[in-house]
């Protein structure tokens, strides 16, 4: 297995292996000159002859009963070619959420019809001849609501007499706002708890945080009368997952939808679903016979796509006398917003895969999964991770202070380092390899660690958190992990990748046209990829969970190794050599030790397409392959532990703060992460990804988060006051190292890298702002306000240390321990799966 | 947005004519980073636009006779920033040149912070406390406001929908020894949470002649603190400030007296930046 190198800034001793392919080298990106120079087509840039513009009227308020909505006089409007409402589609089109994702119900409908959710939420739309004659159309809308009190405090969700939100939904807990429960039950946590040295226990909160891909979401659709093909330009993170849902939700044939994707810039998760806009401009486009463009405003994006899922967790941490971790309890508050289809999954990935890198032996995990009326909650870099980390690592420093062991020391005794691999964790995870020991020491060292804590400065901190990321789309209810590329080496040599997985920042061009480089000896040059078309492209479940490298890069081997087997039959026959002989390089194929001479690819490539008497016999002609590849990972089992990812990535970071006494501004100075990707197919590229995955922690621990007012309002959707970090709020990164451990599992070597920047910035920056300043943050973000009012009130009290906001000292486990009802679906020994038996009774066939 | 008619006089009078003409359907552009902004989420919905770009005369940093320095309304941040003013006029530099992003300061402009009169804009702050005349020219002829009749206590200012900001007349380069800005915001980028400008005149006996503190952000209007300055220079040492005392009466005379989380932010940024700003102020004084 090829060794990954090193980054140029860690070590230069050891002297790395001799390479000979490109995997491994930062090869620069292709896809960098068309984004640099502004040539590259997003959505917004594509125009189609004919095509008309289409407006969403989203709702005003967060909850309402939705009286009426009369589209009367936004028809008569100038320009105006159709116009739509709930009223409109009511059991006309399906609704969505329980297809792919197998959610308990399909919830999700075009526009609302009788009640708004939400603010944001769609209520008509318009489609006119220009998109300011579509605006000026959604203002002669008439709308007749009756106003509904507004839930936003998850908590509040589940008073008694909260307001009912999901009305007519009968879920599996009653009728309430608890759409979902999730529990951990491993080993015995009350057990750990009474025989636990240190018992450290603190209600923690998070926010919600923006996806904010700068790209906005939008699609243009594009119905063809004639031949009843619907054509979706779509920016989005995959393909067949817009192509099933929308052919699903429309009824009609899924090969009669064709899904493309333009340039998308950025997803972060939170374009990995389908979106009402994309069924309105279906349907609009179904109308009118026109193409039809509807891409959406950075408020509407706010407003209504999807956002990091907000917790309030009920924490605490067992451990014995020499810092071992013994037992983690939590109940858990999940808020997913008025409507979700991916939100319940966070909680599940997030707390399985969170409680990495520790192996806790003890795990008692509730949650109640509730509707509020705020924006929709669902996949977001870290799916959960970051949340559970937050909490987690944060305990971790508070046991550590306990115990009177230094952090570092407590996590170094914790971290998994088993004598050997594949190790099952008491959760489940089965990990194949990691270098997280070497990982903490690496990032600690780089930070100063020892330095810092010998000779602490005023206002300034250091802090320590580790995670590990999932590499995998597995997920209690999707019960798929594929993706597939399809090779063709065409007639003048050179080499076409499909696939279905949608790079949207992930160097797929680069990164698949390495693979196919080292494996078929083809010239990177001669390598491109096509662009995802659900028409031609191989069915693959898109570009989410960090799965490129690993699953969709794994699949790209098989299929090269595949072409490559093909390849070296057919040579060997024109040849009259063994395939055992020959070598695949250059362009061509020679015997071994003559790289000089052979047969070029073109030639064989040539002679596979138009002269197939040459081939041999039972040769099927031309020279393509395809693969799919699918992890084996394991379904989450009833007490909620399981392997849900086929490898883990590592991530150990350190953090340097300062926090300015008179404003409260916490500024990140120094930061240094160690990372586990395992092979790393392009360092270049995964430097990229752990740089903007610690951005996005960094906004998410200091300054990211949906302010709403009491009724639902969301106070700052708009880049101007939604305070996403810019270039100027990014430290200097010069700490970024690779220890790679490569996977045993993937074929290649490879981990995620995708996500794994973001997992451990909120807590390595909670408890470097602790080491600074004594304040224990437990609720997300730290903004200048909060730390400067924290430091007053700590001020105020004559104390050294202490929580914010949440001073709780006495607060004791969850709030509702044993008396859990049991979920019920959980137990698959309760149904009866026997389906043909109770056909045949019918049937008395038999 | 919606569709607007784009008219370009070249002259002050015109554009006054213009702006009488269309009425409260029109509104004057000039660098268009607020007005462009409120038009593209149509919380601005004017049908003209009544551009300053090529009116003749508006643009330019000029030192009159008596020393004071012009500065014309469509004056760019860039500008500003650039202009190597000297004595305490370079602080209107260096305020230029430190605010928003540099795509804003290459179009924005001083008279159009002016009049958007947005307090956590530093435009408004500046002409505040250093008591700039800000020269405005209407279909009744020509008038020249003081900055605390400008802007209205509860926002907005006391411009009618004809009259142009034309120019901005700050004091002479001799009439403060010292003037120091500070402002606080999250983010490079940001408008201001909070800011202090301090303006200080030095007497014959090495005292504090007169001084001027305005504040901004932290209400719907730049606030200038008379009562604080009035008390403070009476016969004071300067040298002898308690500066946290002063900080403490700023935040006092300009904060409501509410005890929300924000309130209590706003009240010790104040502070601080009261002390900061009237620090190098005093440092200059000293130098």
């Amino acid at each position: 297995m090829t060794q990954a190198p090193t980054r140029p800034t860690d070590s230069q001793d050891d002297a790395a292996p001799e390479r000979t392919g490109l995997v491994g080298r930062s090869v620069p990106r292709r896809e960098d000159l068309a984004l640099l120079t502004g040539t590259a087509r997003f959505i917004d840039d594509l125009k189609l002859p004919g095509m008309v513009y289409a407006k969403i009227l989203r709702s005003k308020v967060a909850h309402a009963r939705l009286r009426a909505v009369d589209l009367t006089r936004a028809r008569a409007m100038p320009g105006v070619l159709d116009a739509l409402c709930g009223a409109d589609l009511a059991g006309k089109v399906k609704p969505w959420g329980d297809l792919m994702q197998d959610l308990l119900v399909g919830d999700h409908t075009p526009f609302a019809t009788d009640k708004v959710l939400y603010e944001g939420q769609e209520i008509a739309a318009v489609v006119a001849a220009t998109k300011y004659q579509a605006l000026d159309a959604l203002e002669a809308i008439d709308v007749d609501l009756d106003l509904l009190p507004a839930l936003v405090d998850p908590e509040d969700a589940l008073a008694p007499d909260a307001p009912l939100i999901q009305e007519g939904i009968s879920y599996e807990f009653g009728n309430g706002n608890v759409f979902d429960r999730y529990r951990v039950r491993v080993g015995d946590a009350e057990r750990a708890a009474a025989e636990a040295a240190v018992v450290v226990r603190q209600r923690f909160a998070t926010n919600r945080q923006a996806g904010a891909a700068l790209d906005p979401h939008g699609c243009i659709a594009s119905y063809d009368s004639f031949t009843h093909e619907l054509t979706v330009y779509s920016s989005t993170q995959s393909i067949y997952m817009v192509r099933d849902v929308l052919a699903d939700v429309l009824q009609i044939p899924r090969n009669k939808v064709r899904v493309i994707v333009p340039e998308v810039g950025a997803g972060f998760g939170s374009k990995a679903q389908i979106f009402p806009y994309e069924v309105i401009a279906s349907i609009f486009s179904m109308r009118i016979g026109r193409p039809v463009h509807l891409v959406l405003g950075r408020k509407e994006i706010f407003q209504s796509g999807t956002a990091r899922n907000g917790q309030v967790r009920y924490a605490e941490l067992m451990c014995k006398r020499d810092g071992t971790i013994t037992g983690y309890r939590d109940y858990v508050v999940h808020n997913c917003g008025a409507m979700s289809v991916w939100g319940n999954q966070v909680i599940h990935i997030g707390t399985n895969v969170g409680m990495l890198p520790y192996a806790v032996p003890n795990v008692h995990v509730d949650s109640d999964i509730v509707h509020t009326n705020t924006a929709p909650g669902g996949a977001l870099r870290g799916f959960g991770i970051p949340q559970m980390i937050w909490a987690k690592e944060q305990l971790v420093d508070m046991a550590a202070a306990e115990l009177g062991i230094d952090p570092l020391e407590m996590r170094a005794r914790n971290v998994i380092r088993p004598e050997s691999f594949p190790y099952r964790t008491p959760m489940g995870q089965v990990i194949d390899s990691t270098s997280v020991y070497d990982c903490l020491h690496k990032s600690a060292e780089a930070i100063g660690w020892a330095g810092a804590k010998a000779e602490p400065k005023p206002y300034e901190g250091v802090g320590l958190a580790v995670s590990m990321k999932y590499t995998s789309c597995r997920h209690p209810s999707f019960d798929t992990d594929l993706s597939a590329v399809r090779l063709r080496l065409e007639t003048d040599g050179t080499v076409t990748i499909y696939s279905s997985d949608v790079s949207h920042g992930q160097s797929h061009a680069t990164m698949l046209a390495q693979i196919v480089s080292d494996g078929l000896g083809v010239g990177f040059e001669k390598i491109t990829l096509a662009r995802p078309d659900s028409l031609t492209s191989p069915f693959g479940l898109g570009t989410y969970a960090s799965r490129g490298a690993a699953v969709l890069g794994t699949a790209c081997r098989l299929a090269t190794e595949r072409l490559r087997a093909k390849v070296l039959t057919m040579a060997a026959h024109v040849l009259e050599a063994a395939p055992d002989d020959l070598e695949i390089g250059n362009d061509r194929v020679y015997v071994k030790g003559l790289p000089d001479s052979g047969l070029y690819l073109e030639i064989l490539a040539g002679m596979a397409a138009y002269r197939t008497h040459q081939l041999p016999d039972g040769f099927e002609p031309t020279l393509e392959a395809v693969a799919t590849y699918d992890t084996p990972t394991e379904r989450e089992h009833a007490d909620g532990s399981g392997n849900l990812s086929v490898t883990y990535s590592t991530a150990a970071h350190a953090a340097r703060v300062r926090v300015d006494p008179d404003t409260g501004l916490v500024r990140v100075v120094d930061y240094a992460m160690a990372h586990d990707t395992g092979v790393v197919i392009n360092p270049l590229v995964v430097e990229g990804q752990h740089q903007g995955g610690f951005l996005m922690g960094l906004g998410m621990v200091l300054g990211e988060d949906y302010v709403y007012d009491k009724d639902g309002h969301l106070l700052n959707a708009s880049f101007k006051d939604y305070l996403a970090p810019t270039a100027t709020d990014m430290p200097e990164l010069t700490k970024l190292y690779e220890i790679p451990a490569p996977s045993v599992t993937i074929p290649g070597g490879q981990k995620g890298a995708g996500e794994s920047g973001t997992g451990p910035v909120p807590a390595a920056v909670g408890n470097a702002v602790f080491d600074a300043t004594g304040v224990r943050f437990t609720a997300l973000p730290i903004t200048p306000q909060k730390m400067l009012l924290a430091l007053r009130e700590k001020e105020r009290r004559g104390v050294k240390t202490f929580r914010y906001p949440d001073d709780m000292p006495d607060f004791r486990g969850p709030r509702r321990p044993d008396d859990w009802p049991t979920p019920r679906a959980a137990d698959e020994a309760e149904f009866d799966w026997d389906f043909d038996d109770e056909f045949g009774d019918e049937d008395g066939a038999e | 947005m919606k569709p607007f008619t784009f008219l370009t006089p070249t002259d002050a009078h015109e554009a006054v004519a213009l702006m009488a003409e269309h009425g409260t359907s029109a509104r004057l552009i000039a660098g268009g980073q607020s007005l462009l902004l409120a038009m593209k989420e149509r919380t601005a919905t004017p049908s003209v636009l009544v551009s300053l770009s090529s009116v003749t005369g508006l643009s330019g940093i000029t030192t009159g006779s008596s020393g004071e320095l012009s500065v014309g309304t469509t004056t760019t941040y860039a500008v500003l920033a650039d202009a190597a003013l000297p004595g305490w006029h370079a602080e209107i530099s260096r305020m230029a040149g430190d605010l928003a992003d540099r795509p804003v300061r290459t179009m924005g402009t001083i008279g159009g912070a002016i009049c958007a009169a947005d307090p956590r804009f530093d435009m408004p702050v500046l002409v505040m406390g250093t008591g700039a005349r800000l020269e405005v020219l209407g279909a009744a002829g020509a008038r020249t406001i003081d900055p605390s009749d400008f802007f209205l206590a509860g926002g907005g200012t006391c411009l009618s929908p004809d009259e142009v900001l034309t120019a901005i007349h700050f004091p002479e380069r001799e009439h403060y020894r010292a003037v120091a800005f500070e402002k606080f915001r999250q983010r490079q980028f940001d408008a201001a949470t909070a800011s202090v400008l301090c303006a200080l005149t030095q007497g014959s006996d090495g005292r504090i002649g007169a001084a001027r503190i305005a504040v901004g952000a932290v209400a719907p209007s730049p606030r200038l603190c008379s009562a604080t300055t009035e008390a403070m220079v009476s016969g004071a040492d300067p040298f002898a400030l308690d500066l946290e005392e002063v900080g403490v009466a700023v935040a006092a005379e300009v904060l409501p007296e509410t005890d929300t989380g924000t309130a209590r932010y706003h009240c010790e940024l104040v502070k601080a930046l009261t002390r900061r700003a009237l620090a190098r102020a005093l440092s200059t004084l000293g130098s």
